[in-house]
């Protein structure tokens, strides 16, 4: 009799360690959703003094997702889907191209070069940012929507994410197609690219949050601010409108759930892809 | 018949967008940091002198106390996010009924990006925000988290902590799950508790993990500006200028562009000279075991 109830215990109290730690994580999204749903006169009623209400979007109000779209925040979410999606379908070849050639052929240098990838992705970004602000001004870049995307479409990391998962392929496929006189092409369309779709998956991802989380360099190199994408939008908006906080919160909102909404089903993808990466790396 | 044909053209084909790619946009770069450094603008043309952008910063107080805050703030800032996100993998790895949920939920700062994290935690963290409303129902006062010199480096330490540990978390999953769990059943019937089993097993099995995320993180976060760029501007009081504030400042409010490279080539070969002793030190003891 008593077993079963120890366990029920452990189980709670189990559940009450994950909810505790899951609560830091949720709060501050969670916040900003209902923050986002009320009116923006009762955005910081019931904090002081604190009460659960503060926790939960009464009074309820749509009017903040109203007025950005009004704004033209559509747009913005327009501009970066573009910018993210046509990296992402850029680096997924350029990087699975040459992941695929490390994986399947052996060459001269081949580990330099590998060495080398892998530095680059070591180096964080910030690193480089402001240089890369000067090669953008020689190649007459500045303002121009390239800048955004070309400096990101090679991506080390993506590159080593393929190599690894193309060595593991079994080498008898390949002998196989080949023999039946299939070219390269062909042995990579018919074997190579359905095999990889996972990794595929956790690259795309990679691309695409990477684009779509860029701040600093698109600041830096979209001066003019004509082409807005996300996260400079939402910085700006917040110069701009800075006391309309439930509007603020309504776009922070979107910005966040967005790749969230993507990541949700293909979590596993993700995890995998890149808990991977850190083992050879 | 195409059996014969040496496919080095095709390896051509196949590495050099990617390859052009990353020579072009992260190794040019780093050469033209290195040599901008060497030069200043003088009346809108660019003069070389030498080593004088680097010996000023020798001189200048402004670069010594921002280096003091970038060495105290990543002395504190990583062996919290490694210890956290180690904690939050054991955390993840578990199975039980209803954990996918909370893993879910662990993993929710990833799609959150840093401006939308640091916009919602400036709102949490002011005056009349959510943290002084918590902590003011345990009767503490409501405390200036970000307009303080006390208290803004580690407010900021704390949001990017909250943003980055579920990245380094997915790493440490992977070699965890790279443990094989016959060790951990061995280690169970000999009467290990579980406190034991972290110490004496898992830790150590974890090493080239744990090393490589101390590294990847060590470098992210000695280079992180972004933060600081949208919540202090280095202030109150450069208690938050990092190195990485300071180049930017110097190169693009100042157009001190020499001086901002050279800053950046010191911070790179300060992290390089880390970087190494990390390696050194963990993968030492590794071979001499």
């Amino acid at each position: 009799m008593a077993r079963p109830v120890r366990n029920g215990l452990r189980l709670g109290f189990r559940h009450l360690g994950y909810i505790a730690v899951a609560f830091v994580f949720v709060l501050p999204l969670w916040w900003a959703i209902v923050s986002s749903l009320r009116p923006n006169m009762e955005v910081f009623a019931d904090i002081f003094p604190f009460t659960a209400k503060a926790l939960v979007p009464v009074p309820f109000s749509l009017e903040a997702y109203e007025g950005i779209f009004q704004r033209g925040f559509g747009q913005i979410i327009a501009n970066t889907m573009l910018v993210a999606i046509i990296t992402m379908i850029g680096g997924l070849v350029v990087n699975g191209l040459a992941g695929f050639a490390f994986a399947v052929f052996d060459f001269k240098g081949k580990n330099a070069i590998l060495t080398l990838i892998i530095i680059s992705f070591m180096l964080p970004f910030e690193a480089i940012a402001l240089p890369l602000y000067s090669v953008t001004l020689q190649l007459g870049w500045l303002d121009n929507i390239a800048a955004l995307i070309v400096p990101s479409v090679a991506n080390g990391l993506a590159v080593f994410l393929f190599y690894q998962f193309f060595k593991e392929v079994p080498k008898d496929y390949l002998e196989a197609a080949r023999l039946d006189g299939a070219n390269w092409f062909d042995v990579l369309r018919h074997v190579y690219v359905p095999l990889s779709i996972p990794t595929c998956i956790s690259a795309g991802l990679l691309l695409f949050v990477f684009q779509w989380e860029a701040f600093l360099w698109p600041l830096l190199a979209m001066p003019s601010q004509q082409f807005k994408v996300i996260q400079v939008g939402m910085a700006a908006f917040q110069q701009q409108y800075q006391t309309i906080w439930n509007q603020l919160f309504a776009v922070a909102v979107i910005t966040a759930l967005i790749p969230i909404a993507l990541l949700m089903p293909l979590q596993r993808y993700y995890v995998q892809g890149l808990a991977g990466a850190g083992l050879k790396g | 018949m195409s059996r014969t044909r040496s496919p080095l053209l095709l390896i051509v084909a196949l590495l050099a967008p990617a390859i052009a790619g990353l020579v072009v946009f992260r190794l040019y770069p780093i050469g033209l940091a290195v040599s901008d450094s060497f030069f200043n603008m003088v009346r809108g043309r660019q003069v070389f002198v030498g080593l004088d952008n680097y010996l000023s910063l020798i001189a200048d107080s402004t670069f010594w106390k921002s280096l003091q805050v970038t060495l105290w703030f990543n002395l504190l800032i990583n062996p919290i996010q490694i210890a956290l996100s180690l904690g939050l993998a054991l955390l993840y790895v578990q199975k039980f009924r209803g954990v996918g949920f909370y893993r879910f939920l662990f993993l929710i700062p990833i799609g959150v990006s840093l401006p939308v994290a640091v916009i919602i935690w400036r709102i949490m963290l002011s005056q009349d925000g959510l943290v002084n409303g918590l902590i003011g129902m345990a009767g503490i006062p409501a405390q200036p988290w970000l307009t303080s010199e006390g208290l803004a480096l580690y407010s900021i330490i704390a949001i990017a902590t909250w943003k980055g540990i579920s990245y380094w978390m997915i790493f440490i999953i992977g070699g965890l799950q790279n443990i094989s769990t016959e060790i951990y059943e061995a280690a169970r019937l000999d009467g290990a508790s579980a406190w034991q089993r972290l110490w004496h097993i898992t830790i150590p099995l974890l090493r080239p993990t744990l090393l490589f995320v101390l590294v990847a993180d060590v470098s992210i976060n000695f280079l992180l500006f972004a933060p600081i760029f949208m919540l202090t501007q280095g202030g109150p009081a450069d208690s938050t200028n990092v190195l990485m504030y300071e180049a930017y400042k110097s190169g693009f409010i100042f157009g001190d562009m020499g001086r901002a490279m050279a800053i950046i080539v010191v911070v790179v070969l300060i992290l390089l000279v880390i970087v190494g002793l990390q390696f050194r030190l963990l993968n030492g003891k590794q071979g001499a075991r």
